[in-house]
């Protein structure tokens, strides 16, 4: 059991694993709760293909690709504000032109390459066992500014999610607040596109989060225990993986989906399994409490 | 609270009024409300100064969303200490009116003035109420979360709230009842207690006017009592009060005046002159009928 846990803690390339995924799992879990409760999980899974394009150009001009993948997420995300705002169409319909688009642009600039394939694949599925010490120390500093600016703007975020007149009537400039969480987000999917890829990333935001939404009522409590689950997933999928030998993203995202499954059943208050024990606990034979006075 | 630039007197008043005490007495503050004749002049607090320009005004408000006109040419004045019922079938202009007044909707033509001086954003001396349903109930925050965004959003966010400003929402939650409920999710609130969490946080954000949109729609009678109690304790504060309803006798029983509106200005003044059979025609339609369950309609 112990070689089990400590035989892959061995070697470097799953120390550099384990640390990019754990750091993964807290910023995803963290960025994930407004995801969930805003209901962008359609947005995140667009700015996760529509960065596609500024990597490849980055990639291509031997430039620093998370400035390539920044630039690329803002545009995209002023061009559906744009758009979606226009009246005509729904920002669904905007996410999904601008989505498609610059996802077919990423892969038409790829196609050029001779190493088109391998390259298609990591940005999809990520590399995580090819994470590097550099790319470790990038993460960490990214989720570092991702997290201190969630955290000096949390009342705003949380006034914008919940009450978007209110806020407005606050002072609060609804559009700002907007970019400021979509840029945000599109820094947490860049940093996690090595680690699980672009196809699992979205998973990474919103299944922590929705598992965390269903064992607690209280904001800060749901902040702290989806990024728990986040982390934890990661490392138990990573063991997984590791011991399985089936792809490290992939067996994350089942490890979260999974713990999903688990609070959704057996949640202590709100579980499907646990709500309709209760009931039989507390009315054990509803037919004889039909005539209570009649059986007195 | 921080009162911006110093060119309303109000600053120091906060501190000075007892607010939210949980001794006033609903009923009391109710019944007094119910025997004031409706257009009774009531006199400023002593604190206040009272003053020869109207708090809120309007002069030639337009409101356009594309061709569609939904306020035309609006001339509205608001003053202290009065409750003024915003009527009008729907789709006349009264949520428009109340957001441009709260400094939210920008005016296509005309301007709103507070105090004399034109307003073109949000004003911390303004507290808009939005209607219920334009809220995420399922978000994880508690009774007392809610109350406290009276606070949050005109915070710097270097200083975290304190316990004064915890203070303040639960003796706001106190007075509107809920103050047992400070724990509990608000999706788990009736309609009625969730728009009595509205006007907790409306009385937390301690402003001059209030701007409430449909607050008597969809909740129960002790509710609608405590509104109206509300409206009488803001009054006597001086406090301006302006509410959406198209409930005519509600507005009939807690309006000092009304306004008819069918997206231009139909009729303004105290309930009885305006809301006559032609007045309300004329806004509602020529199918409207006409009757109030008292029997006191003109």
């Amino acid at each position: 059991m112990s070689d089990w846990v400590l035989d892959p803690l061995n070697r470097t390339f799953m120390q550099h694993a384990f640390g990019a995924i754990v750091l993964v799992g807290i910023i995803c879990g963290v960025t994930g709760v407004f995801v969930t409760l805003r209901g962008l999980a359609f947005m995140g899974d667009a700015l996760a293909h529509a960065i596609f394009p500024g990597v490849v150009i980055a990639f291509l001009l031997g430039g620093n690709f998370l400035i390539g993948a920044l630039v690329a997420a803002i545009l995209v995300s002023l061009g559906i504000g744009a758009v979606g705002q226009g009246g005509r169409l729904s920002n669904d319909t905007a996410i999904g032109v601008f989505f498609a688009g610059s996802f077919a642009l990423g892969i038409a600039l790829i196609s050029a390459q001779r190493t088109y394939t391998r390259d298609l694949t990591s940005f999809l599925l990520g590399t995580i066992l090819g994470v590097s010490r550099k790319d470790l120390l990038l993460t960490a500093a990214v989720g570092l500014v991702v997290l201190a600016a969630m955290l000096l703007f949390r009342r705003e975020l949380t006034l914008v999610a919940f009450d978007r007149t209110f806020a407005q009537a606050s002072g609060l400039n609804l559009w700002a607040y907007d970019q400021l969480f979509l840029v945000l987000l599109a820094l947490t999917i860049v940093v996690s596109l090595q680690t699980v890829g672009n196809v699992l990333v979205l998973a990474m935001l919103v299944t922590p989060a929705a598992t965390a939404r269903l064992l607690t009522d209280r904001l800060a409590t749901m902040t702290a225990l989806s990024a728990l689950l986040g982390a934890g997933s990661g490392v138990a999928g990573l063991y997984v993986s590791y011991h399985a030998g089936i792809a490290s993203g992939a067996s994350v995202v089942l490890v979260a989906t999974a713990l999903f499954a688990l609070a959704y059943l057996f949640a202590p208050r709100t579980g499907i399994v646990t709500v309709r024990v209760r009931r039989r606990l507390h009315f054990p034979h509803p037919e004889r409490n039909v005539f209570p006075a009649e059986t007195a | 609270m921080k009162t911006g630039d110093g060119r309303r007197e109000t600053g120091g008043t906060s501190r000075e009024q007892p607010r939210f005490h949980a001794s006033s007495d609903h009923a009391a503050v109710s019944a007094q409300i119910a025997d004031a004749p409706s257009e009774s002049p009531r006199g400023a607090p002593v604190s206040r100064l009272p003053s020869p320009v109207s708090r809120l005004t309007t002069e030639g408000l337009s409101v356009h969303f594309g061709p569609r006109s939904a306020l035309d040419q609006v001339d509205v004045a608001f003053d202290r200490g009065e409750t003024v019922g915003l009527l009008g079938p729907n789709g006349a202009g009264k949520s428009t009116l109340l957001k441009v007044l709260a400094g939210i909707l920008p005016p296509t033509h005309g301007v709103v003035r507070f105090d004399g001086v034109p307003i073109r954003r949000p004003d911390p001396c303004v507290v808009y109420v939005p209607q219920r349903t334009g809220v995420d109930w399922s978000f994880p925050v508690s009774v007392l979360d809610v109350a406290l965004m009276g606070r949050s959003g005109r915070r710097s966010r270097w200083a975290p709230l304190g316990n004064r400003d915890r203070a303040d929402a639960l003796a706001a939650l106190e007075w509107v009842g809920m103050r047992q409920h400070a724990d509990v999710q608000i999706g788990q609130l009736s309609g009625g207690q969730q728009q009595r969490v509205f006007l907790a946080r409306a009385l937390v954000q301690n402003g001059d006017v209030f701007l409430l949109d449909e607050p008597f729609a969809g909740v129960d009678v002790p509710t609608q009592e405590l509104l109206v109690a509300l409206f009488g304790r803001l009054r006597d504060a001086g406090k301006t009060i302006v509410y959406a309803t198209h409930d005519l006798s509600q507005a009939k029983a807690s309006s000092d005046r009304v306004l008819l509106l069918d997206h231009r200005l139909v009729a303004a003044g105290p309930p009885d002159a305006v809301m006559t059979g032609p007045n309300l025609r004329a806004a509602f339609g020529g199918a409207a009928v006409v009757v109030d369950a008292a029997g006191a309609m003109p």
